[in-house]
């Protein structure tokens, strides 16, 4: 054992060797009651049932007859049994998502990201992967419905016209539409239609969670509304102040993108660029970073104006008067910060989260300007055809006579202040389009079910202007209208359908011959040179004198903060999402749950404990909500995620966690200080966490070292365990011949955000299981993601690395099978055949890194009809007692090798990419053919850092990782990386 | 006193031993072919909804199998044809025929013809058609002599080792790629020197590891 603070740690149960950690240590997979405690019992099924079947076993031995249904007229391009690929794109808020869909028969399946979109580049992240989930979702409303009662849309429509001859007359007097943000052209245009017929008619936008004050910052500025495009990987030093840029912000994808492309190193002579993180909560931005403060949120204006003091000290021009303020901090750190920002200036980057208020924001632009990074690391772009969230204004909303709610889910996710529930009692007619029969749909008079993407005709623009169609892959499953459908029925009374009204839109945006240039589009998924110029030139920062709020002065350490932020259901519009729901979330490890996370020193000041019930008061609205203990959040600070506790969606979502939105103060006020009263409950409330499932105890399983540290030994990574020679009882299998697959992941690149996990699930039929079964240590993820504490539990580095089956040569797994179910291939692939295994489990017992997952139940039998329809027909649907595994994608092998043997040649290098691989946003994960010299795999696996997990144990994993590198500054005093086990 | 039993009763020992064994013999006998997919799945010969004659299409007529099952050699999939094949020459060659009744009703009412699958593998075998006819596997190998078919009947009793037989020896079922749908096909006397030819250039190496069909 080393130092303890030397020690990486995943809970603070194994920290201090608590009891119930050691007893969770024991049993790997607790078995106590396999029964589902909500159903009738398994065994009282088959003593009850027992006798009828042996009597109805003899009819059952009958060959069940079976259908093949062909097409009457065959579309041209399907060929039944070959995957089809489609790009569309997925508009979320602002930002547009280019992706591809693969398609069985007309039956979309999965969703990659479209390599030609500048917003994916391929890759995707966790809302991309799971929106297919929620297209197939069995709780989507599925009628018009008028007070309950179901309607037909020709109800809705003849109602609307009446409405609309009034709303003729009066120009649109009292019609209020509240809609989400959008940024799509035809809906601009839609917009402006609506305002041309109704002139006094009001239109608001609202995003619960969205950059507001980011942009009203810019806008205050430069005078002109203009979004901002940072180039990560152009940034030598970037700074982040309560920023998590690489998951929760705008456009984190490709910002994830160009971060880990200034961050790749191939040998020890490669500059990579360093992150500093100033964040109150712990972010996947905050473990990727080589200095990580923690600060209360309300203090970081405070930190950024003692930044621009020393800046200003060392001659660095910036035009702005000192407000009061305290600034007593940690000034080493802060110096070492100037010193690399004096440095580096035009290539360094200061990103500021978008909870933070408008003048923090407009400070960072300040001094960006002043470090010369505009044009540079910080780019404009004008913002065009966009419906931006707005400030509400709740008295002009309760004028209103008839309110269309597009979208969004207003009663759930407004402010309580906002009282919408009291707004919407008050208005005559109100109609609300949406994908579920939801907490606002409920109150409302109408109720429209909304098509999801995948079902509609639409468009959108990324944030640098690119331009991409929307199209369906699908006819609507559940009888839903589009966006720009029920826009059009809004303003005219008629419905017309979504290709026509795109197409009206698009034959003013192409130019040329259209129908070409149409299909072209529709072929690409966008419209080739749509991008925006970026607007280099005559970007004039007005001379910024005073600053408007002093929000961020006042506050002091020891007054408690609360910080909102969007969970993995984002602001809870993907809350009836499974996948979702339980995927370990990244830093907390919790599923199907959001609680108070709090830091060690505050748990210890209110004597709390995981899972203890905690009332929060704020101004008289009180909300009571378990507390979780996360080392190295901000002490004093209280994080609660948005997205949970629904009522009214669906059988994912209801009831699911604690609705965060009781305390929420709006969009532009993520959080807030002082006036905040926490009181501990005696009550106690259980939750889900894989944080302690899965170990792989005191070895050298995660490998770092600092970027001085590498240079001066290369080999480090491969000198931290010493064995001795590796030799095998067994006989060497010959591996030198045909394809042999094999795995780099780089945990240089690893953000560590759970997309790969999420992939792997979609591709490969893995199945939900819920928040018991998870707390059982039985969730089936194929691909899991380790989180390791590392040092002081009061300001630990955190490190996150992907596992899925290392796929040994001398598998464990597979000696000890009694059926021979799971073996070896001659491509090196441990593979299971799920058939032959009877469900020993002995598998899982020797498998030395514990990814092999059982089934406890049947998990997919009773799946709803329609979600079957989800199931990727090339990769076998698991029941019953068998385990599983990751395959590596055996299907997309078989499916590659078969097309290189159509073809005659071998498989390319890069040709063949694995779920986890193809949604990775930083191209962390690397598979193909090792013995080919020149492949990716192969040269990644030849470099200095390569090394394999307990590969002292002889097992030859196929899967290596690339040790991390943190690149630290040397004035940072900071432990060494040493080998000191876990 | 005289004996209670006959001398004769001396053999019964063996005879019971006897007994057991050809019971035993006969009760895995029993087992061995008739729960085996020779008994339980060759022969099956549904009625199909549709009177249609392989014997009168493939056979009589000469129509290539690809006519109809036309994906077959770039899909795993040998595709069922939809009605507007039967309808390219239906529509003029006995237009009026009552058996076509149920294809003509498809055509006009748009709803497809239910065909009753034969050949039927278990879902967690993957089987690829377009791999096999690649490699020089003719239809007949599997299928049996299809074009002399009345009604479809299966053969062969695609159970794993009956796959394997192949997978583990292609030599004897491989042919000349333009030979595959020919159902008369007789094998050369150089079929070994012609198969490892193809074997060698074509880089033919059936899996007999389980992920070669079971993913």
């Amino acid at each position: 054992m080393g130092k303890k603070e030397n020690k990486y740690w995943r809970s603070l149960g194994q920290l201090n060797n608590s009891p119930e950690y050691r007893k969770q240590l024991l049993k790997e997979h607790r078995t106590e009651n396999s029964d589902d405690p909500n159903k009738f019992s398994r065994r009282n099924f088959l003593s009850i049932m027992g006798a009828s079947i042996a009597l109805a076993g003899l009819a059952g031995c009958r060959r069940p007859v079976e259908k093949i249904v062909p097409y009457v007229r065959q579309p041209e391009e399907i060929i039944p049994g070959v995957p089809e690929y489609y790009a569309t794109t997925m508009p979320l808020g602002n930002s547009a998502y280019g992706v591809v869909v693969e398609s069985h028969e007309g039956r979309p399946t999965k969703i990659e990201g479209n390599p030609k979109h500048p917003s994916s580049h391929g890759a995707t992240n966790l809302f991309m992967q799971a929106a297919i989930l929620n297209l197939y979702d069995p709780d989507r409303s599925d009628s018009v419905r008028f007070k309950g009662d179901k309607k037909k849309i020709d109800d809705f429509q003849k109602f609307w016209k009446e409405q609309l001859e009034k709303f003729d007359k009066n120009k649109g007097e009292g019609l209020v539409v509240f809609s989400e943000s959008f940024s799509s052209p035809t809906m601009e245009r839609l917009k402006a239609e609506f305002h041309k017929k109704f002139p006094r008619a009001t239109w608001v936008a609202y995003e619960p969670i969205n950059d507001g004050n980011l942009l009203a910052a810019i806008k205050n500025l430069t005078g002109k509304s203009l979004r901002p495009n940072y180039y990560y990987d152009k940034a030598d030093i970037i700074v982040s102040l309560d920023a998590d840029f690489l998951q929760t912000e705008s456009e984190s994808l490709s910002a994830a993108q160009g971060f880990v492309a200034g961050r790749k190193i191939s040998s020890s002579d490669d500059k990579m660029n360093r992150l500093y993180v100033v964040e109150s909560g712990y972010s996947i931005t905050g473990a990727m970073a080589d200095h990580r403060m923690k600060l209360k949120s309300s203090e970081i204006g405070g930190l950024l104006w003692a930044l621009i003091e020393q800046l200003k000290a060392r001659g660095i021009n910036i035009n702005v008067s000192k407000p009061e303020i305290k600034s007593d901090f940690n000034s080493q750190w802060l110096s070492a910060l100037v010193d690399d920002l004096m440095e580096a200036q035009g290539k360094s980057l200061i990103i500021v989260g978008r909870n933070q208020p408008t003048i923090v924001h407009e400070l960072a632009l300040t001094v960006n300007n002043a470090l010369n990074n505009l044009n540079k690391t910080v780019g404009f772009l004008e913002d065009k055809e966009s419906i931006l969230p707005q400030k509400l204004s709740m008295p002009k909303l309760s004028r209103a006579d008839t309110m269309v709610i597009l979208g969004g889910d207003p009663v759930y996710n407004t402010p309580v202040s906002y009282d919408f529930q009291k707004i919407l009692a008050s208005t005559k007619n109100t109609i609300h389009l949406s994908e579920y029969y939801d907490e606002t749909s409920q109150l409302c008079g109408w109720h429209i079910p909304r098509a999801h993407f995948l079902e509609s005709w639409g468009d959108a623009r990324a944030v640098d202007g690119t331009l991409s169609v929307i199209q369906p892959l699908i006819a609507p499953l559940f009888n839903g209208v589009s966006d720009v459908e029920f826009m059009s029925l809004t303003n005219s009374g008629e419905s017309k359908t979504g290709y026509e009204l795109v197409r009206e839109s698009w034959s003013k945006i192409i130019k040329g011959d259209f129908e070409k240039g149409w299909r072209l589009t529709l072929h690409d998924g966008i419209l080739r040179g749509s991008a925006s110029e970026f607007t280099k030139s005559n970007l004039n920062i007005k001379k910024y004198s005073k600053p408007r709020e002093t929000l961020y002065n006042v506050d002091a350490a020891t007054n408690i903060e609360i910080v909102f932020q969007p969970s993995l259901l984002y602001d809870g519009r993907f809350a009836n999402n499974g996948w979702l729901q339980e995927l370990p979330e990244p830093i907390t490890k919790l599923v199907w749950d959001n609680a108070a996370l709090i830091s060690v020193k505050t748990a210890g000041k209110y004597n709390l404990e995981n899972g203890d019930i905690i009332k929060l008061v704020i101004s008289e609205i009180e909300m009571e909500i378990p507390a979780w203990v996360i080392p190295g959040i901000a002490d004093n600070s209280i994080h609660l995620p948005l997205g949970y506790g629904r009522k009214k969606v669906g059988r994912i979502a209801d009831n699911v966690g604690f609705n965060t939105y009781k305390l929420f103060g709006g969009p532009d006020k993520m959080f807030f200080s002082g006036a905040v009263t926490l009181t501990k409950t005696a009550r106690k409330y259980k939750m889900a966490n894989t944080q302690d499932h899965n170990r792989m105890e005191g070895r050298a399983i995660f490998r770092e070292a600092s970027l001085d540290e590498y240079k001066k030994n290369p080999e480090f990574a491969r000198e931290m365990v010493e064995h001795p020679p590796l030799k095998s009882i067994y006989h060497d299998y010959d591996y030198s011949e045909g394809y042999q697959w094999g795995m780099v992941i780089d945990l240089n690149a690893c953000i560590g955000c759970g997309v790969c996990t999420i992939a792997c699930q979609s591709e490969n039929n893995v199945p939900i299981v819920g928040k018991v079964q998870v707390g059982k240590g039985r969730e089936m993820h194929w691909m899991r993601n380790d989180r390791y504490f590392r040092g002081d539990e009061n300001n630990p580095e955190i490190v996150i690395m992907p596992v899925p089956c290392q796929q040994c040569e001398n598998a464990p797994c597979e000696e000890v099978c009694p059926v021979a179910a799971t073996s070896h291939d001659k491509e090196g692939l441990n593979t299971m055949t799920y058939n032959r295994c009877i469900g020993t489990r002995y598998c899982s017992n020797n498998c030395p890194y514990k990814v092999r997952r059982f089934n406890f139940f049947n998990y997919t039998k009773e799946l709803p009809e329609v979600m079957k329809m989800l199931q990727n027909p090339y990769v076998t649907v698991r029941s019953r007692g068998v385990m599983e595994k990751c395959t590596f994608c055996l299907q997309r092998i078989v499916r590659s090798k078969r097309t290189a043997k159509h073809e005659g040649r071998k498989v390319h290098d890069g040709e063949l990419l694995t779920a986890c691989q193809q949604a990775c946003p930083t191209d962390a994960i690397k598979f193909g053919n090792i013995i080919e010299p020149e492949s990716t795999v192969a040269r990644k696996k030849s470099t200095d850092r390569n090394y394999e997990l307990l590969a002292e144990l002889n097992i030859r994993p196929r899967n290596s990782y690339l040790a991390r590198v943190r690149n630290i500054n040397e004035k940072l005093k900071r432990d060494t990386y040493r080998n000191d086990g876990h | 006193m005289a004996q209670i039993f006959p001398k004769w009763i001396n053999k019964f020992p063996i005879l019971i031993v006897l007994a057991v064994v050809v019971f035993f013999c006969s009760v895995t006998g029993f087992v061995w072919y008739f729960f085996s997919p020779w008994y339980t799945d060759v022969g099956y010969q549904p009625v199909q909804p549709v009177e249609y004659s392989h014997k009168v299409h493939a056979g009589q007529l000469g129509i290539d199998c690809r006519y109809c099952h036309n994906y077959i050699e770039v899909s795993p999939h040998a595709n069922i044809p939809p009605t507007q094949t039967c309808m390219n020459c239906h529509k003029i060659v006995k237009a009026e025929s009552e058996k076509l009744q149920p294809v003509r009703d498809s055509w006009i009412s748009g709803n497809p013809i239910e065909w009753i699958r034969i050949h039927k593998l278990p879902d967690y075998a993957y089987f690829d058609h377009s791999a096999h006819l690649e490699a020089g596997v003719g239809c007949f190998t599997c299928h049996g002599n299809v074009a002399g078919m009345e009604r479809v009947t299966q053969v062969k009793p695609l159970s794993m080792s009956w796959c394997l037989d192949c997978h583990r020896n292609p030599v004897d079922y491989l042919r000349p790629i333009d030979e595959i749908t020919n159902m008369g096909w007789k094998k050369p006397g150089d079929q070994t020197e012609f198969a490892l030819k193809v074997i060698n250039k074509k880089g033919i190496n059936p899996p007999t590891t389980c992920s070669g069909c079971h993913r």
